[in-house]
């Protein structure tokens, strides 16, 4: 199985006045293709961290962070910015969804800003998957909250990132719609050969992931068995 | 671009309201530009007809023509490669001799008093002899009901003028100029027993010799800021229209850095996902840019509009050129008002989008 992203010793730590912080001890994780890995753990133990170092938006303090096997984490904010915007696929927990945008016009926006050809057969097929065709011309305070989340994993989904983030993405939503979501989650991963990770605090979430990892106190560790 | 238009079709009315407040300025600064510019005109007017390249005074006047006595000794000293003119200046109050006792009827004119063949008699009107007491009048004369071969009176005197033709453009301290013949002047400022051969000053077009002590000369834009009034009223209203300018470029500005900071959480998002400082900014000033251009549209053609309505009954004329400058002028500093958005912009940490 090809590695998508991996991390290699990294650390991160913190100057709180005197006070070193470790937010992340050294740690070494690696996602493949097709695999959904779940990541929990308490408030505060260094999730985001962890999440922030991988997706590029801060620098380790030590380590470094490979993408598609090539040097991440080194790189400069603006190659940074860009690998991101090719790459990586977010799904927030607010969602990833621009306000003043239709469903459809969410995903054209990438094409506008890499000046590309709109991808018509593409995002039929996505929105037809996701069950969005009907939403296509709605802003997205027009939609509930499932079927925001959804558009968001179709606009993380469209511009074919080899890895996605998804942050707390069931957050906002009843039980029925969550599981909903994690299935189509895992379901996409799999078909499309993405690597997930996906960080909640829902442990029902779990059953759909491949790996689970528990953050404590920024150690990472992987959990056997996965549902406790 | 994309990004820009999108939301400003998504929130019509929030920025229905900022182009409504754009408009209003825009028109105000249009407006009095026009205002200021027609007032300008009418001090002015005569004079630029001169096509000057001095005005000669006595030294004694104190810059004031009124207060100014040459004779022909005086025409006689300055030399000139080109053409010289003699030329008198006093202000009169007219009426309508049918109606003398009617206050409404009496204007405020000026009397210049000119030879014959002179080039500054009025250029579409020199097939016209001034003869005694026959005068060439400006357009306003036309306005307040004269037609040609009227008959006009001055306050305090039984002498009477009789219109001939009507001048263009001849205004003098926003007052109509009546053109008459030397001999016509002479006679209503000093009388007709003993008159003296006196005469205000001199318009030259071309290169004097060095000028007589007690003489002293004026290019023409020397000669319209010593008008009175003239400096302080330019002043004033350029004064107004560079703060209305300012004005524009700070509410502007805090309009889009509240819109900016609003959006802040959705930067951090879009800036998470990749999308650069260029292209978030990039959108922010261009709709900016397209917020002015809405604004200032429609000021312009409110202001097209008023002039058509008002042009007869103010002094209102339009300056290309005024207009482009202060065009240039709003989107300068509208500019300058979203770059400072722009700056809060590239502030926002994509790290806030996840977790926290």
């Amino acid at each position: 199985m090809k590695k998508l992203i991996e991390m290699i010793g990294v650390t991160k730590d913190f100057l709180q006045g005197d006070n070193v912080i470790n937010a992340l001890k050294e740690t070494t994780f690696i996602a493949y293709e097709g695999e959904l890995i779940g990541i929990v753990g308490p408030s505060g133990s260094g999730k985001s961290t962890f999440l922030t170092i991988l997706g590029g938006l801060q620098k380790p303090t030590t380590g470094k962070v490979l993408l598609n096997d090539k040097p991440f984490s080194e790189l400069d904010i603006k190659e940074k910015s860009k690998i991101r915007l090719d790459k990586i696929g977010f799904i927030l927990q607010a969602s990833n969804l621009i306000p003043f945008l239709t469903i459809k016009e969410q995903m054209v926006l990438y094409n506008k800003i890499t000046k590309s050809k709109v991808n018509q057969p593409w995002i039929d097929e996505l929105f037809l998957k996701l069950d969005v065709e009907g939403l296509k011309n709605k802003y997205p305070n027009e939609l509930s909250g499932g079927e925001r989340q959804r558009s968001a994993i179709a606009k993380a989904l469209y511009h074919r990132p080899s890895v996605i983030f998804a942050d707390e993405p069931t957050a906002s939503l009843d039980t029925n719609r969550a599981f909903e979501v994690v299935k189509l989650l895992a379901k996409e991963t799999k078909e499309q050969k993405k690597a997930t990770i996906m960080v909640t605090h829902d442990e029902r979430m779990l059953e759909y992931c491949d790996k689970v990892y528990v953050i404590v106190d920024g150690v990472l560790r992987q959990r056997t068995p996965q549902y406790v | 671009m994309f990004l820009a238009l999108k939301e400003l079709k998504y929130s019509k009315t929030k920025f229905a309201l900022i182009i409504t407040v754009i408009v209003l300025i825009s028109y105000l600064v249009y407006f009095l530009t026009s205002l200021a510019n027609g007032l300008a005109s009418s001090y002015t007017n005569a004079v630029m007809q001169w096509n000057a390249d001095q005005i000669i005074l006595t030294v004694d006047s104190n810059d004031n023509m009124m207060m100014s006595y040459m004779d022909q000794s005086d025409y006689d000293a300055i030399k000139t490669t080109g053409k010289k003119t003699k030329l008198a200046l006093f202000p009169a109050v007219i009426n309508d001799p049918q109606a003398e006792n009617i206050l409404d009827s009496r204007m405020d004119v000026y009397f210049f008093g000119i030879d014959d063949d002179s080039f500054i008699k009025p250029s579409q009107l020199k097939g016209l002899t001034l003869t005694k007491n026959q005068v060439i009048v400006d357009q306003e004369f036309q306005n307040k009901g004269y037609e040609i071969g009227d008959l006009f009176g001055v306050t305090g005197s039984s002498q009477q003028y009789e219109i001939i033709g009507f001048s263009s453009n001849t205004t003098y301290q926003t007052a109509p100029v009546v053109f008459m013949n030397l001999d016509t002047w002479q006679s209503y400022r000093y009388g007709s027993n003993n008159t003296p051969d006196l005469f205000s000053g001199v318009v030259v077009q071309g290169e004097t010799n060095k000028l007589p002590n007690d003489l002293m000369g004026y290019t023409t834009q020397d000669y319209i800021s010593t008008l009175p009034g003239y400096t302080a009223q330019v002043l004033t209203f350029s004064v107004m229209i560079v703060f209305l300018i300012i004005i524009t470029a700070f509410v502007l500005g805090i309009f889009i850095y509240v819109l900016t900071i609003q959006k802040t959480s959705m930067f951090g998002v879009m800036k998470a996902q990749g999308i650069s400082n260029g292209y978030i900014g990039g959108s922010v000033i261009i709709q900016t840019f397209l917020l002015v251009a809405f604004g200032i549209i429609i000021g312009l053609a409110l202001t097209t509009l008023t002039g058509i309505f008002l042009s007869g009954i103010i002094p209102f004329a339009v300056n290309l050129m005024f207009y482009s400058v202060i065009t240039a002028a709003f989107f300068l500093f509208a500019l300058f008002g979203g770059l400072f958005s722009v700056s809060a912009v590239l502030k926002i940490d994509p790290l806030k989008a996840i977790g926290g």
